[in-house]
């Protein structure tokens, strides 16, 4: 990889760490889901700052071709990521049902008790 | 005679709410009934206000499944005996409730399905060939899973006792929600009868299962139902 090639990618991904951070700050993102992607982009920056380092690490494990790594590797995250996201889906599906249901009940019972108390008046 | 509940959920049936409800008032005076409106978007609302209909609106679309269940937990609250789901589109037949409740009142079962097929002179409307063959699938399921046999697993016609009203307002299946509560109420060792009865075609609106929905629909129906048997099963053990 060229040197300034190298730089680049590097300064787009400490963009990217700060777009981030920045999500955090504006209340856009919830800290316990940023972890992840802060974490991605650190690594990111550590694999373009070390020459060759994705190279060997995947001499190392096997890969026939270092760009095979990668993908894996992305693959993996991202399946995990969506089946996460899935799974919060659901339960926040329930929550929100439970509340649309308790909600309505409640309604029911103060336009009832609102008839009642105008009667009496 | 028993506290008895009508849960009539109802989603864009504006033409049928007010028929069904008056012939519910027609029939007797000692059945209460609760229309859920699902978040309709026409005037089912307002059909509802002005004429004075006990209803619950939900303030947001939940499906058959979360709004019968919110009947469910009207029905729990106000300490009811028995529950009947009936559907707003004039397709189950008020005449029929009395035959539906008295195996729960003389004790013999615990909940109650109205069957289309079985008796084929009882019911004229015996629905389409395919939906016949969906049910038959989901029946062989749900004898494999809890050996016991249910010939309408998908009929929305059914009375429970104030035991299942209970189970149904704090855990109620509402994605696929009547097999797989016949199937949840069966592992709990529940007893399930099935009734004859007669239903109309629909008076108008459109079926929740719709033709190109079924292969879909079954294939998730039949997970759930293998699903909630293992899961079922294994907390009766311990």
């Amino acid at each position: 990889m060229q040197l300034s090639l190298r730089i680049a990618l590097i300064v787009i991904t400490v963009l990217y760490i700060f777009v981030v951070l920045r999500a955090i700050k504006n209340k856009k993102l919830q800290v316990s889901f940023s972890v992840f992607w802060i974490i991605t982009g650190l690594i990111l920056i550590v694999a373009i700052a070390i020459p060759n380092s994705i190279e060997n690490i995947s001499k190392m494990l096997g890969f026939e071709v270092s760009v095979n790594m990668i993908f894996c590797i992305a693959i993996f995250l991202s399946f995990y990521l969506v089946f996460n996201l899935n799974i919060l889906i659901s339960k926040e599906n329930r929550k929100n049902t439970l509340l649309i249901q308790e909600i309505s009940i409640l309604k029911k019972k103060v336009e009832e008790l609102e008839k009642k108390q105008g009667e009496i008046k | 005679m028993p506290k008895t509940l009508l849960i009539i959920p109802a989603y864009n049936e504006e033409e049928n709410i007010l028929n069904t409800c008056n012939k519910i008032k027609e029939f007797s005076n000692e059945i209460d009934f609760v229309v859920i409106n699902d978040g309709s978007k026409d005037n089912t609302l307002k059909i509802l206000q002005e004429n004075n209909l006990n209803h619950i609106n939900l303030i947001n679309n939940l499906g058959i499944g979360g709004a019968v269940q919110t009947g469910y937990k009207y029905a729990y609250q106000n300490g009811y005996d028995i529950a009947i789901q009936f559907d707003g589109d004039g397709q189950h037949d008020v005449n029929y409730v009395p035959n539906i409740c008295t195996p729960i009142i003389e004790g013999q079962a615990n909940m109650v399905i109205g069957t289309r097929y079985l008796d084929k002179s009882a019911s004229e409307f015996q629905s389409t060939f395919m939906r016949r063959f969906g049910s038959n699938i989901i029946s062989l399921f749900i004898k494999v899973c809890t050996h016991k046999r249910i010939t309408d697993p998908t009929s929305g016609f059914r009375a429970v006792d104030k035991n299942i009203i209970e189970e149904f307002a704090k855990e109620y299946p509402t994605e696929y929600p009547e097999p797989e509560s016949t199937v949840c109420m069966l592992c709990k060792n529940y007893k399930i009868k099935e009734v004859p009865v007669s239903m109309n075609e629909r008076q108008g609106g459109t079926s929740s299962i719709r033709f190109w929905k079924s292969a879909d629909y079954m294939i998730k129906v039949v997970l759930a139902i293998i699903i909630d048997s293992i899961n079922l099963k294994k907390k009766g053990r311990k």
